[in-house]
C-alpha cells in the first residue's frame, strides 16, 4: 500500500484565538489514542501545538480520507464538534506538506516573520513523537531535514539578525553603545506598560539592576519589586541620573522632565560616561536637544517605531531568499523519499517474479519423474532464478532511471505496482463489463 | 628570485589576505573569512617573526642602521600590539587596521632595504631598545586609536542621526569598546612615547652635545607629544571619552604619518631613510 505525507492543521491565519485554544492538544499520544497502529492507515504522527498553531503531521495510506480521519481524531481527543474545525484547518499533501512544514520550522509562517520560538516547539513535539515510538523512518529524516533548513535559513539569510518589537529594538540598540549590558545599570522613570516591557527585556539581557522612579513613591517601590531593584522618590531623579547608563521614560507629564542644560551638569558629574534615553512618552519627557550633547543617545518611540519597521521590512526581503532555500530543501528531501519507495518495489517485484519461478519449476519438476536427477534439479532451479532475474531486469532498470527525474518517481512506482499487481489488490468480478463485446463472440 | 626574496614575498602576500579577507568577511557576513583574515595575520606575523630573526642573526647590530629594519620592525610591533589588544579587548575588528597597516610598513621596508642610517655605535643598543622600542609600541596603539576613531565616529553618526545600521556596521562592536581601545592606546601610549622622546633627547645630547637641533623630526615630535599630553591629561583627569578622544586621536595618527612618511622620506633629517 502507497505511503503519502499529509499535514493537517490550523493557524493564527486560519482561525481565531478561541478555536485555538479549544483545539489545543497539548498532552496526547497518538499510539495510545489508536491514530497511529501498525496495521492501521496511519503509520507515522507528529503533532505540534503552539498558542500559534496545531498540526498533525502524519504518514499514512493513500487510500484513506486522511483529512476526514484526522479531524474526527482531533475533535474527539478536544471533545468537540469536529464541525467546528471545518472551515478552519488546511490539509497538505506530500511535497505540499514538505513544504509547510520546512516555512513553519524556518519561521517564514510565524505571526512574527523570523523569530525564533517555533523552531524550539518543533524540536519539543518531535522529541515526543520519539519517545512516544510514533516517528519512524520517515518523520524522522523529514524534521531533521526540517532542523537542517531552519539552519540553513538563519545562517544564510538575515531575517532574524534584527528587532521586530519597540522593546527589543531598545536593547539591540542598548547593545551597540554598550559592550556588555551586565556592567550597566537602567532606570525606568514612571510605571508605563511598554516602559515596563522594555525594562524587562532589558533585564533578561542581563542589565545589573534597574531604579524606578516615579511621582508616587509607593506605586515605584511596588514595581521595584517586581523587578527586585530599587525605587527612589522622584525628587532624586539627577541623583539617580548619575548612577544608571540607559534610562526610560514613560510618565504622564505634559512637559519635558529632563532638559538639555541639566543635562549638561549630570554629564560632568558622571565624568562623561555615555547615557542611553529611551523616551517613551507622549508627550515626550526628555528635550530632544539632549541627543546633540556628547555620549548622549535619545530614541523616541517614533524612532523606535521606525527601526522596527525598516527591521520588518528588511525581513520580507530575507524571507523571499528564504523561500528559495525551502524550495531547494524540499526537493532533496522528495528526492531521498522517491528513492525509500523504489526499494521495496524492486524487492517487491524480485520476490514476485521468483515466486511465479518456483511454482512453475515445482510443476517441471513433477513432469520428471518421481526421482529427478539432482543434478537435473539444481540446473533447473539455476535456470528459473536466472530467467526471472533476467525478465525484471530492464522493468527495474527503467524504474531506477524514471526515479531520478524530479517529480514523476513515485507515478511510475504506482504504475509498475498497479501493472505486476504487488499490492495484490482485488480485481472485481466485474471489472471489464464495460468493455464492448467483441464481433463474432459466443 | 632569491630564497630571502621568495620570503618576504610570502610573508606580503600573507599580510594581504589578512588585509583583505576581514573586510570581506564583515560586509558578505562571513565567520570564515574573518576567521581565515585572523589566522592569515597569525602566519605572516610567524613568519615575520622568524624573518627578523634571520636578519639579526645575519648581520646583527648593523642591522640598526638599515632603515629596511626598522620599518619591518614597527610593522612586527603593530601586529603584536594587535594581538594583545585582542587577547584583552577580544575584538577581532582590530584586524581591520592591523593586518593593513603591517602590509603597507612590510611592504616599505623592502623598498628601503638599501638605505643606511648614520647610527652612532656605541649607543645603538641604548637608543634602540629605548627610543626605538617604546616609540614603536606607542605608534602602534595610536594606529589602534585611529582605527577605534574611524569605526566609533562612523558609527557613533548613525545611532546619533538613528540611521539604518547596514550590514557591516551591525557587525561593529559597540562604541564602548572603541573607546576601550582609545583608553588603552591613551594610557600606555602616552607615557612610552614620552620616554621615547625623553631617551631621543638624551641620546642627542650624549651624541651631539646639544638637546635639541631643531630637526624637522624633532619637531613635529614636540607637536605630537603635546597633543597627546593634552589627550592625556583631558582623558584622565577631566573624563574625556568618545567623540573628542576618537577625533584626537585621528589627529595625532595623521601627524604620525606626516612625520614617518614626510620626514623620514622626504624632508633631510638625521632621522631620513634618504641616502
Amino acid at each position: 500500500m502507497n505511503q503519502e505525507i499529509y499535514l493537517v492543521g490550523l493557524n493564527h491565519k486560519t482561525a481565531g484565538v478561541d478555536i485555538r485554544e479549544r483545539f489545543a492538544l497539548n498532552d496526547c499520544d497518538p499510539a495510545a489514542t489508536g491514530l497511529v497502529s501498525d496495521a492501521g492507515a496511519v503509520s507515522e504522527a507528529m503533532i505540534l501545538s503552539t498558542c500559534n498553531r496545531v498540526e498533525f503531521l502524519v504518514v499514512g495510506s493513500e487510500e484513506a480520507d486522511m483529512r476526514a480521519r484526522i479531524l474526527r481524531f482531533w475533535a474527539d481527543q478536544c471533545g468537540q464538534p469536529s464541525g467546528d474545525l471545518e472551515g478552519h484547518t488546511y490539509c497538505h499533501v506530500g511535497d505540499d506538506a514538505v513544504n509547510h512544514l520546512f516555512t513553519v520550522a524556518s519561521s517564514l509562517d510565524s505571526m512574527i516573520l523570523g523569530e525564533p520560538q517555533i523552531l524550539g516547539q518543533l524540536k519539543t513535539a518531535y522529541r515526543n513523537a520519539v519517545e512516544k515510538g510514533v516517528a519512524k523512518v520517515i518523520v524522522n529524516r523529514l524534521l531533521h531535514k526540517a532542523f537542517s533548513t531552519a539552519k540553513r535559513v538563519r545562517t544564510e539569510t538575515a531575517i532574524a539578525s534584527s528587532a521586530v518589537s519597540i522593546s527589543y529594538a531598545a536593547v539591540e540598540l542598548a547593545r551597540k553603545i554598550f559592550t556588555d549590558l551586565t556592567n550597566h545599570r537602567a532606570l525606568l522613570i514612571g510605571a508605563g506598560e511598554m516602559a515596563e516591557l522594555a525594562a524587562t527585556h532589558l533585564l533578561s539581557s542581563g542589565v545589573r539592576d534597574i531604579t524606578v522612579v516615579n511621582r508616587t513613591l509607593a506605586k515605584g517601590e511596588e514595581l521595584a519589586r517586581q523587578f527586585k531593584g530599587r525605587a527612589m522618590p522622584f525628587e532624586e531623579l539627577h541623583q539617580a541620573l548619575l548612577e544608571t547608563d540607559i534610562v526610560i521614560s514613560s510618565t504622564g507629564s505634559p512637559t519635558a522632565i529632563i532638559r538639555a542644560k541639566d543635562m549638561k551638569d549630570v554629564l560632568r558629574k558622571r565624568r562623561h560616561k555615555p547615557i542611553f534615553f529611551i523616551d517613551i512618552a507622549v508627550p515626550r519627557d526628555i528635550d530632544p536637544d539632549i541627543n546633540g550633547l556628547d555620549n548622549v543617545y535619545l530614541y523616541d518611540i517614533d524612532d523606535l517605531k521606525e527601526v522596527v519597521e525598516e527591521n520588518l521590512a528588511g525581513r520580507m526581503q530575507e524571507a523571499q531568499k528564504a523561500r528559495g532555500i525551502v524550495a531547494e530543501e524540499v526537493m532533496a528531501f522528495m528526492r531521498w523519499r522517491d528513492g525509500l519507495a523504489l526499494q521495496p518495489t524492486i524487492v517487491a517485484l524480485l520476490d514476485q517474479g521468483e515466486c511465479i519461478a518456483r511454482k512453475e519449476l515445482r510443476k517441471s519438476i513433477k513432469q520428471l519423474g518421481p526421482n529427478p536427477d539432482p543434478q537435473m534439479v539444481a540446473i533447473l532451479e539455476r535456470l528459473a532464478k536466472s530467467l526471472c532475474h533476467k525478465i525484471y531486469h530492464e522493468p527495474i532498470s527503467y524504474l531506477k532511471r524514471r526515479s531520478l527525474e524530479e517529480g514523476s518517481a513515485q507515478r511510475f512506482i504506482h504504475n509498475a505496482r498497479r501493472m505486476f499487481n504487488l499490492d495484490e489488490e482485488a480485481i472485481p468480478e466485474d471489472a471489464h463489463l464495460d468493455r464492448k463485446p467483441q464481433t463474432g463472440s459466443k | 628570485m632569491t630564497a630571502s626574496r621568495l620570503f618576504e614575498l610570502i610573508i606580503v602576500l600573507l599580510y594581504l589576505s589578512g588585509s583583505v579577507s576581514y573586510p570581506l568577511g564583515l560586509v558578505l557576513r562571513r565567520a570564515f573569512l574573518k576567521r581565515l583574515a585572523a589566522w592569515t595575520s597569525a602566519a605572516a606575523f610567524g613568519l615575520h617573526t622568524v624573518d627578523l630573526a634571520l636578519r639579526s642573526l645575519e648581520l646583527g647590530a648593523a642591522n640598526l642602521q638599515h632603515g629596511q629594519f626598522y620599518m619591518s620592525l614597527m610593522a612586527w610591533f603593530f601586529v603584536l600590539i594587535f594581538f594583545v589588544l585582542w587577547w584583552r579587548l577580544k575584538h577581532d575588528f582590530l584586524s581591520m587596521i592591523t593586518a593593513p597597516l603591517a602590509l603597507i610598513l612590510f611592504s616599505s621596508s623592502l623598498a628601503v632595504r638599501t638605505q643606511v642610517l648614520a647610527v652612532p655605535e656605541q649607543f645603538s643598543v641604548l637608543w634602540f631598545s629605548l627610543h626605538v622600542g617604546t616609540i614603536f609600541v606607542s605608534l602602534a596603539l595610536i594606529a589602534m586609536a585611529f582605527g577605534a576613531g574611524v569605526a566609533y565616529l562612523h558609527l557613533e553618526r548613525l545611532i546619533k542621526t538613528k540611521a539604518k545600521l547596514p550590514g557591516f556596521s551591525k557587525e561593529l562592536p559597540s562604541l564602548e569598546t572603541f573607546d576601550k581601545a582609545n583608553h588603552w592606546a591613551v594610557s600606555i601610549g602616552f607615557p612610552l612615547y614620552t620616554i621615547s622622546l625623553l631617551a631621543g633627547f638624551l641620546w642627542a645630547s650624549f651624541t651631539w652635545k646639544k638637546v635639541i637641533s631643531w630637526d624637522p623630526k624633532e619637531l613635529i615630535s614636540i607637536v605630537i607629544w603635546v597633543l597627546f599630553a593634552l589627550l592625556f591629561h583631558q582623558r584622565m583627569a577631566l573624563g574625556w571619552r568618545g567623540r573628542k578622544p576618537a577625533k584626537t586621536a585621528i589627529i595625532l595618527f595623521i601627524l604620525c604619518l606626516v612625520s614617518l612618511v614626510g620626514v623620514n622620506f622626504l624632508l633631510p633629517s638625521h632621522h631620513s631613510f634618504r641616502q
